[in-house]
């Protein structure tokens, strides 16, 4: 009974994560593709939380569907994105480009599906649970003291990229430049 | 969810009421503030309906219902018509993740021909062990519902106040998040249930090399984080859209900010979002900092055996033990939804540039240095 409960979420989240995938590559209304991709960081937090890791889950939550997105959205509806829509409908490259997308795309579904039988359908039980302040602690450990340097580093790749967009913005000819 | 049907209903109709409180407090709420406002002002407030105008709530609710609903012709018809339940989505799941009391003890009982129970329920929509994670994160998908308000309706004040609502709440959340950093420092735990506990018997800290123990003060989470309180109760003004931090619907700029475009049902959705906040707020700011459904001196067993020798069964005594730690942490509610009423109608308006500077190089520096002080503390104290 729990394992069929289990994967019944599973496959809600993770159909409402392709779903919203899609539509943020199908919709023609930049917004609507941001409140989308907001929708697929939401139900991937879902897809942590039932995996059991339900601190990720909080922080893709607060970091991604509610900071990151909000900025993205905030500044699509500050700005007429009229001609983005027809940008990318005509043409003969573009139409090779949609073609060859197809081929791929129907080559990752295939090979997802070929290889997650085992994942979706376990034949052994998973891995036992643990509570959420415990699997916090076991993440906070695994990232302060064996990955320490790579996690640092990352953040130092952060900061670096906040300071060039602002750099690039302050030149001449950006948004905000200092005429 | 529960290891039968009977477990499985309750805990669904759990949610279902623990909502329908939520919603159903927001007329009082709505009536308070009127009548504190008036008394603040020196006026008298709606007195007219019913005693003490109660009733006024009544006729606004039918009023509400039964307004002709306008819908601005260039709107983008989903975001605006989802707008509004995306404003009430956030309060109500994080309201429902705090625990109001208590959990209830059910001794096995016969029912249909069977023996059900025993059952334990936790006075809480659902339990998730990871609550204040769990509570910023849906907290932070509230602006979602402005910013959709917003844009959806196709006007320019509808969305100069949503992007305003989307700066605020983006710069005052990094303060809330931060001011929470030392409650879950000094715990050590996520689990709302874990630090009420902790916040049982008198107030107990170590320090100097010792246990000290002071028996007049309760153990309570404002003892040892006052600055990340004040933060935290501030920074909650801010996410609730309140006074003095309301420039998302500034009248004097704005005309109604993100809900210019929104009449009848679809403004009171928008009104119970706002006050579901607030009590989210006062439920926490009770949780983390006053002691939750705790009470000095109010030991759970106690109250139990004696609601024993008062009703004799071991099923109702279990009930009303509950009830009477919900009544408790309605209390604290109540005073701090007071003080978010007061407050209101005390301080005027903050200017939109003091606002952010008041978030950013203020409030965050101040909330980052209570951080890294719990830090040093409880190194000190634990080495």
């Amino acid at each position: 009974m729990p394992v069929l409960s289990e994967n019944l979420l599973f496959f809600i989240l993770a159909g409402l994560t392709i779903f919203s995938g899609l539509m943020v590559i199908l919709q023609s209304n930049p917004i609507f593709c941001a409140l989308a991709l907001a929708m697929t960081m939401i139900s991937i937090a879902g897809i942590f939380a039932s995996l059991g890791a339900w601190f990720v889950a909080g922080v893709q939550l607060i970091v991604y569907a509610g900071a990151v997105m909000v900025l993205f959205v905030m500044v699509l509806m500050l700005f007429d994105l009229k001609d983005e829509v027809r940008a990318f409908s005509r043409g003969i490259v573009s139409g090779f480009v949609k073609i060859a997308s197809v081929g791929v795309i129907g080559g990752v579904v295939t090979a997802a599906i070929w290889m997650s039988a085992e994942t979706v359908f376990p034949t052994t039980p998973s891995g036992l649970q643990v509570s959420a302040t415990q699997s916090t602690k076991q993440l906070a450990d695994l990232l302060f003291k064996k990955y320490i340097f790579s996690f640092e580093a990352m953040g130092a790749l952060l900061l670096i990229i906040a300071i060039g967009a602002v750099a690039l913005s302050r030149i001449q000819g950006g948004t905000h430049a200092d005429r | 969810m529960g290891k039968d049907v009977f477990e499985v209903t309750v805990n669904i109709l759990k949610m279902f009421v623990i909502f329908l409180m939520m919603v159903q407090a927001v007329p009082i709420l709505v009536w308070l503030e009127r009548r504190g406002s008036a008394f603040i002002q020196n006026r008298l407030g709606p007195n007219r309906i019913g005693p003490l105008g109660l009733l006024q709530l009544l006729a606004d609710a039918v009023k509400f219902l039964f307004k002709q609903s306008f819908v601005p012709e260039k709107s983008v018809a989903p975001l605006y018509y989802f707008a509004p339940v995306m404003a009430l989505i956030p309060g109500a799941l994080a309201f429902n993740s705090i625990p109001l009391s208590i959990p209830i003890n059910i001794q096995p009982f016969e029912m249909a021909g069977q023996t059900w129970g025993p059952y334990t329920f936790a006075f809480q929509g659902y339990d998730l062990g990871i609550g204040i994670v769990f509570i910023l994160g849906i907290s932070s998908l509230a602006v979602y519902g402005l910013m959709m308000a917003g844009w959806g309706s196709s006007n320019k004040y509808s969305l100069m106040g949503a992007v305003r609502a989307t700066a605020q709440a983006i710069s005052y959340e990094l303060a809330l998040s931060l001011s929470l950093v030392g409650i879950l420092m000094v715990y050590g735990t996520f689990s709302f249930r874990e630090i009420v506990d902790i916040q049982t018997g008198p107030l107990t800290f170590k320090a100097f090399g010792g246990e000290h123990i002071v028996s007049w003060l309760p153990n309570w989470g404002i003892f040892f984080q006052p600055l990340g309180a004040l933060i935290f109760f501030a920074a909650t003004f801010a996410e609730a859209n309140r006074l003095p931090f309301d420039l998302p619907e500034a009248e004097g700029e704005l005309v109604a900010g993100f809900h210019t475009e929104y009449a009848g049902f679809n403004l009171l959705l928008f009104y119970i979002g706002e006050y579901g906040h607030m009590m989210v707020a006062s439920a926490l700011l009770a949780t983390f900092y006053f002691g939750g459904y705790s009470f000095p001196g109010l030991n759970p067993a106690d109250v139990l055996t004696y609601m024993q020798s008062v009703t004799g069964g071991a099923n109702s005594a279990s009930i009303l033990t509950a009830v009477v730690f919900h009544l408790v942490l309605l209390a604290k509610v109540a005073i701090f939804l007071w003080i978010f009423i007061h407050v209101r109608w005390t301080l005027p308006r903050f200017r939109y540039d003091h606002l952010m500077s008041l978030g950013w190089k203020t409030m965050l520096p101040w909330a980052l240095a209570n951080a890294c002080f719990t830090a040093i503390w409880m190194w000190l104290g634990h080495r």
